[in-house]
């Protein structure tokens, strides 16, 4: 079967009940995202589908409908994402595994509520789980690259 | 006889999915309100089951988690607020983790899926925590059922069955979920019965 990753088109012979996840890591060496639990409950393996965030370890790639982004299409090392940048100025990471969902669901975030309370972020990122406890930190980084958003 | 054809009708569908219009509904008033009651009894044992009642939740828009599995009934996990959208639009949508599939075959604790956009109930179809009366006033009003009568709500269950939705789901719930009381037939069979009778409701 097709599927579109970081806007290049790739052809795997898997069986349509692989979750997207096992694809991105074991068929297409994409590591960003990263493997936690396996059923939707820590939000490490979060990518994009059409711009919605998704939980790519429990969606079967048969059932795969769209376009993925995956971490290491949402910006580069020259042209990093808000996102990105705000989580380099706050130096975020501790450990840094769930970073990669949690950049992402961030900047899912942002493109449908693009100056969320703290509260709301609160609400988002819920999903995300961080055993460094870095969540202050997320938070700060968030506003940052909202703001940073509105006035570019 | 009525119930006969319909019970006849319902058992030639039972083991393969369920299609629309398969069930031959009975004449308006030949069923008694003893049969009406008891049929509308098996409802709502069906709408106030987990599987069902977890996603009809009240202003709030806060998912329930309910069941043999919970122990005691609590909010969603991970703070999830589905938002006046109902889909979670305003915050996370429910799509996040709840995938569109036919296959609802999932491991137990991961987020269960059905064939249509994952979703809370409109927020008129408040079930979860409500009475036997305050369910039954809801279903037959049509001002808080979608504009449906009786006949139209047989006809909704068929129709969302047949798209693998959220009735078809509730039987077949996967992971270790305890799936609705008796069967999808059975409940269509049920609503056919309870219209037929004049939609009759207990006192309370």
């Amino acid at each position: 079967m097709k599927l579109t990753v970081n806007g290049t088109e790739h052809e795997v012979d898997v069986e349509p009940e692989m979750p997207l996840l096992w694809v991105l890591r074991d068929e297409l060496d994409i590591k960003g995202p990263k493997y936690g639990c396996g059923i939707a409950q820590c939000g490490a393996c979060t990518v994009h589908v059409d711009g919605m965030a998704v939980r790519s370890c429990q969606l079967p790639v048969g059932d795969l409908e769209g376009e993925v982004t995956t971490i290491e299409g949402l910006g580069t090392p020259e042209s990093l994402h808000a996102v990105q940048a705000a989580w380099v100025a706050h130096q975020v990471a501790q450990c840094g595994y769930c970073q990669s969902g949690q950049i992402m669901q961030a900047a899912a975030l942002l493109d449908l509520n693009p100056a969320p309370s703290d509260e709301e972020i609160d609400a988002v990122m819920s999903g995300n789980l961080c055993r460094c406890g870095t969540y202050p930190r997320i938070r700060a980084a968030i506003h940052d690259a909202a703001q940073k958003l509105s006035e570019a | 006889m009525q119930k006969s054809v319909v019970i006849l009708a319902a058992v030639s569908i039972a083991g393969a999915a369920l299609a629309e219009g398969a069930l031959t509904l009975p004449e308006e008033g030949s069923i008694s309100r003893a049969d009406g009651q008891a049929a509308f009894e098996r409802i709502y044992e069906v709408v106030i089951h987990p599987r069902c009642a977890n996603c009809h939740v009240g202003e709030d828009n806060i998912p329930m988690w309910s069941g043999p599995s919970y122990g005691e009934a609590r909010p969603h996990g991970m703070h999830i607020n589905a938002g006046e959208s109902r889909i979670g639009a305003e915050f996370l949508p429910c799509q996040t983790c709840h995938v569109t599939s036919d296959d609802f075959d999932t491991a137990p604790h991961a987020a269960p899926r059905f064939g249509i956009a994952w979703q809370l109930a409109p927020v008129e179809f408040e079930w979860f925590g409500k009475s036997r009366a305050e369910i039954c006033a809801q279903l037959k009003d049509p001002e808080r059922n979608g504009g449906r009568d009786w006949r139209e709500l047989v006809e909704h269950l068929e129709h969302d069955a047949s798209l693998n939705g959220p009735v078809a789901w509730g039987w077949s719930p996967g992971g270790d979920r305890e799936p609705a009381p008796r069967t999808l037939e059975e409940h269509v069979e049920d609503m056919a019965l309870w219209g037929a009778a004049g939609q009759p409701c207990p006192a309370e």
